[in-house]
């Protein structure tokens, strides 16, 4: 396939909300330019991954091109870029939009506007992208264009009279929204003569390949043969292959000003090819890198363990499978005394650890037990050093430490107004600081708290969603360190302390969760052949004691002719039960104490 | 019981027996036991069942042939008819003698009821056992005190303890689920459990094995079978078996089922594989399958190795007070848990013998997986 002159390119994304139908679109403009056979067409087509498809949502960025015949006759080259849809995935949405000059803004037609919408709009903006309203499913019964039209004019301060009225279900609209994107996005612009400038916005790994890059060619072009500089990890390579993604890779001989395709170098270190980085010429190439370059930083840090110490080594092998795909995910080895060896792994959000904790059971057929998860607490000591502290079991001993900082986050939630007395009391508890509150519509209300990161990975987003009948939406942003009194709550099984029960709380919150804590395990913690004491400890001092009796009676007390093949089932039974538990020093505890630390009432 | 139901019923178990006769599989049998709940429902047919069964066996009067019954459809004269047809032992399901109890477990029968009948049953001078249930939503420790006292004043020779445990589709299950508070609560079952214990024992009876209770010499014959390895051959519908499985299928061979119209014709039997020692299985699969064809061919068939039928063996003997002998212990591959357990307090060795302890019993499921799982092991290594 031949390139095309950039006044016949228009590089686009789709950004929505969860759920308000961009997959869906994607796969439309697909099938509308011929661009996936009939028979190769599936839903999401986009969306590789099982998980992405069982659970409607989008988590490696991925780009096509389609090549469309417009009203006005002429054919276009449409590069989509289609961007994982959630918080957790930010940095790598920010850098799909820089591949582009503008976007479709999907809005539910029944939904309206919702937190990711104001999230993923505000980003086009300032990323100064032309912004196509598409009002989505209009097919609907519920559906309500005018209303929402008005959510996106006032709440968004986008225009939205010529908004795109759309049905990714029937189809019906399509083609007016690739007609807007030619009339109203601009053509990329670029200098053809200037040394090569291409954007990396994605990479994934191949085994035969090694790391495939996905790139915007800014200024210049990039062919086979070429010796090129990453510019951020300075390094040199040569240019092994070029070409184009209709969705399946498909080489072509050169990329130029403006077209969007892949890149194969031979590299095999994902760590040298990374998302947000310049590809240049290695000689007399571009003096300056583009900017918005950053490291990914993990935010969410939880334990890994093994169910089966044995598949210690296997889990080892796929976090560094996953690792080559997923440059944001990062792991060190940890051990428990509880639990014994595991990783402590980092990720960008709880979506992303959700995803990884699946894709390596599924994929790699584990069975993992997930502890708590934490955050990165800086923890200053009295001497004045300073700790980075990812797990609870990591943290000093209260005497040395001066004080302790955890990350923050503005957080907004969009809600109708009914609902913002529930939001507030929601957020006031999890040590939310109010900011402002203004209403984008009659119908909907935006708020802003700041909140420590460590609250909303609890269960915020869950209790958000029941408060408000799954009205309100959530989006987030880091916005950096603050000291809190915070403490490690340690939790004693028959008098001894298990650290991977461990949880780091703020201290006037430690009574009530140790007492919510020893609560929820004694329902979890099945009757043992002993008495089992549950015990919330700061340091030495208990907080909170529970009890779980012991068992006083467990035996098939009939047990005749027939029933003897029902006893030798039932014993099976009970020992495939006790596989799902772990032993930590006598006592057997289910899997699920571990996550359930989290999951107190409030 | 509709009479037609009844007739062909009978006539389902004559030809299982039969069958069983013919093939010489009922030439040494040394226990009978009648059960499914109420058997006496089939009336005159029970007695000519009996009869039928003791010619073709040829069953003297020492083999122990128990009736099971319960006290609604027990009166004197059924007893005294039943012992002419030579019943010697009769299982009375009792559960309790208090009305409120009874009530509780939607039973028909009322305390007097079942103390008549019990008088009755005694009266005919065969063995009488009684089933007492603890446990029971409604019923508490005074209420299961004087079930008890009335037991032992009666003069029964063997109680049956058991705890109410609530079954899948039951009305009882229905009701817990409605009302949960009603669900039986299994600390005051075991302590019930180990009051039947302190009070029976103190009467003079002794604790031969988890649920049972016996005088000197009444101990169920035929129970003690299933505890200790005996074969038995189950015929009713989805009854279970356990034979050698060097007699299965010369006993169980094709031409004993292989009848023109009946289901299963055509199917041969397949040789146990080799290195079974021991077959269980059923053959109906339900009541309809029984009265089509009491000797169809066999279901839910089960081979043991001689590994697997030890270890058998010996989950079952530790439910008996006395246990195990060491080399039952070895060929189950457990005496090595077994020493565990013993460590813990579970089990106790002595004379040779493994058993199950105080501390043990009322937990024998503990006791019995950590052997039952270690023969498993051992079985895969």
């Amino acid at each position: 396939m031949s390139s095309s002159e950039p006044s016949h390119i228009r590089n686009f994304s789709i950004i929505a909300h969860i759920d308000h139908g961009k997959s869906t679109i994607a796969d439309r403009i697909l099938e509308l330019t011929h661009t996936v056979a009939d028979r190769d067409m599936v839903e999401q087509v986009l969306d590789s991954m099982d998980i992405e498809r069982e659970r409607g949502i989008t988590i490696k960025a991925q780009a096509v091109r389609v090549l469309y015949t417009a009203d006005d006759g002429q054919t276009y080259q449409l590069n989509l870029i289609d961007t994982p849809g959630h918080v957790d995935f930010t940095y790598e949405v920010s850098r799909s939009l820089q591949a582009c000059e503008g976007v479709l803004l999907v809005v539910d037609a029944a939904q309206g506007v919702e937190a990711q919408t104001v999230a993923n709009a505000m980003m086009a903006i300032n990323a100064e992208l032309e912004v196509i309203p598409v009002i989505n499913k209009i097919d609907l019964p519920a559906a309500d264009p005018e209303r929402v039209r008005l959510e996106i004019e006032e709440g968004l301060a986008i225009p939205a009279d010529n908004a795109v009225l759309v049905s990714g279900k029937t189809g019906e609209g399509v083609r007016d929204a690739l007609e807007a994107v030619i009339a109203r996005i601009q053509p990329p612009a670029g200098d053809a003569e200037a040394p090569l400038k291409a954007l990396i916005f994605d990479s994934y790994f191949d085994l035969y390949r090694g790391v495939v890059a996905l790139i915007r060619v800014i200024d210049g072009s990039v062919r086979k043969g070429l010796r090129i500089r990453m510019m951020a990890t300075n390094t040199v390579t040569d240019v092994e292959e070029v070409g184009v993604r209709r969705p399946a890779n498909t080489p072509v001989d050169s990329l130029g000003v403006g077209e969007v395709g892949y890149l194969i170098t031979g590299l095999k270190d994902p760590a040298l090819v990374k998302v947000g980085d310049t590809v240049t010429l290695a000689k007399q190439g571009a003096a300056k890198p583009l900017p918005g370059y950053r490291e990914v930083k993990p935010m969410v840090f939880t334990g890994l363990y093994p169910i089966d110490g044995d598949q210690y080594p296997d889990l080892r092998d796929a976090l560094e499978k996953l690792s080559l795909n997923d440059p944001a995910l990062v792991y060190e080895a940890e051990s428990s005394h509880a639990l014994g060896f595991g990783y402590r792994v980092g990720f960008l959000g709880l979506l992303h650890m959700e995803v990884i904790k699946e894709r390596l059971e599924r994929e790699f057929d584990l069975e993992l037990l997930a502890t708590a998860p934490s955050v990165e607490y800086h923890v200053y000591a009295n001497d004045g050093e300073q700790v980075i502290v990812h797990s609870p079991q990591d943290m000093p001993d209260p005497g040395k430490i001066e004080r302790i900082e955890e990350p923050y986050l503005k957080a907004t939630v969009l809600v109708p107004p009914d609902y913002v007395g529930a939001v507030m009391e929601l957020a006031e508890g999890k040590r939310g600081t109010f900011k402002d509150m203004q209403y984008l519509s009659a119908t909907t209300v935006e708020i802003h708290y700041e909140i420590p990161l460590s609250e909303l990975i609890m269960d915020f987003f869950d209790q958000l969603k029941s408060r408000t009948r799954g009205y309100a939406s959530l989006d987030y942003e880091y916005i950096g360190y603050k000291a809190s009194r915070l403490v490690k709550l340690d939790i004693l099984l028959a008098g001894k302390p298990v650290d991977a029960l461990s949880v780091i709380v703020h201290r006037d919150k430690a009574y009530y969760r140790g007492r919510a804590i020893t609560e929820k395990l004694r329902e979890i913690i099945p009757r043992q052949m002993f008495e089992v004491p549950i015990q919330a400890a700061i340091g030495g001092k208990i907080l909170a004691r529970e009890t779980v009796r012991a068992k006083r009676k467990d035996v098939l007390a009939k047990c005749y002719g027939g029933d003897v093949t029902r006893k030798r089932k039932l014993l099976e039974r009970q020992k495939a039960g006790k596989k799902r538990m772990k032993s930590v020093g006598n006592v057997e505890i289910p899997q699920e104490a571990f996550m359930a630390i989290l999951k107190v009432d409030e | 019981m509709d009479t037609d139901v009844a007739e062909h019923f009978c006539w389902a178990v004559d030809e299982s027996v039969v069958n069983w006769s013919c093939v010489g599989a009922l030439d040494d049998v040394l226990s009978v036991y009648i059960g499914g709940g109420t058997p006496t429902i089939l009336g005159e047919g029970l007695r000519a069942m009996i009869d039928g069964l003791r010619t073709r066996a040829g069953l003297d009067d020492t083999i122990e042939l128990t009736v099971e019954t319960n006290p609604d459809t027990t009166d004197a004269l059924a007893a005294s008819r039943l012992t002419e047809s030579g019943v010697n032992r009769f299982s009375l399901g009792v559960q309790s003698f208090d009305d409120r109890v009874l009530a509780s477990l939607g039973r028909r029968h009322d305390g007097a009821r079942a103390r008549r009948a019990l008088a009755d049953l005694i009266a005919t001078e065969s063995r009488v056992s009684v089933d007492l249930m603890c446990g029971v939503p409604g019923q508490d420790c005074a209420s299961w005190l004087q079930t008890l006292e009335c037991a032992i004043d009666s003069g029964v020779g063997h109680v049956s303890v058991y705890p109410l445990t609530v079954e899948g589709s039951t009305p009882l299950a229905a009701r817990i689920a409605e009302k949960p508070g009603d669900a039986p609560d299994s600390d005051l079952a075991a302590e019930m459990m180990e009051i039947a214990q302190e009070m029976l024992e103190e009467a003079g009876f002794e604790h031969y094995e988890i649920a049972n209770y016996a005088r000197a010499g009444e101990e169920s014959v035929h129970n003690c079978g299933y505890w200790t390895g005996r074969p038995f051959l189950g015929i009713g519908p989805s009854a279970a078996s356990m034979i050698p499985a060097s007699e299965f299928s010369a006993w169980v061979s094709r031409e004993c089922w292989d009848k023109p119209g009946v289901a299963g014709v055509g199917r041969t039997i397949e040789p146990a594989p080799v290195g079974a020692v021991r077959v269980r299985f059923r053959r109906s699969a339900d009541t309809e399958d029984f009265l089509r064809n009491p000797v169809g061919p066999p279901v839910n068939v089960e081979y043991a190795t001689a590994y697997q039928a030890a270890a058998e063996d010996a989950i079952l003997g530790l439910r008996l007070t006395e246990g195990i002998d060491e080399d039952l212990a070895d060929a189950a591959g457990a005496s090595a848990t077994l020493g565990e357990l013993a460590s813990r307090g579970l089990v106790e060795h002595e004379g040779g013998r493994w058993k199950i302890s105080q501390a043990g019993w009322l937990i024998g499921n503990e006791v019995f997986g950590a052997v039952w799982n270690a023969a498993v092991r051992r079985g895969l290594a």
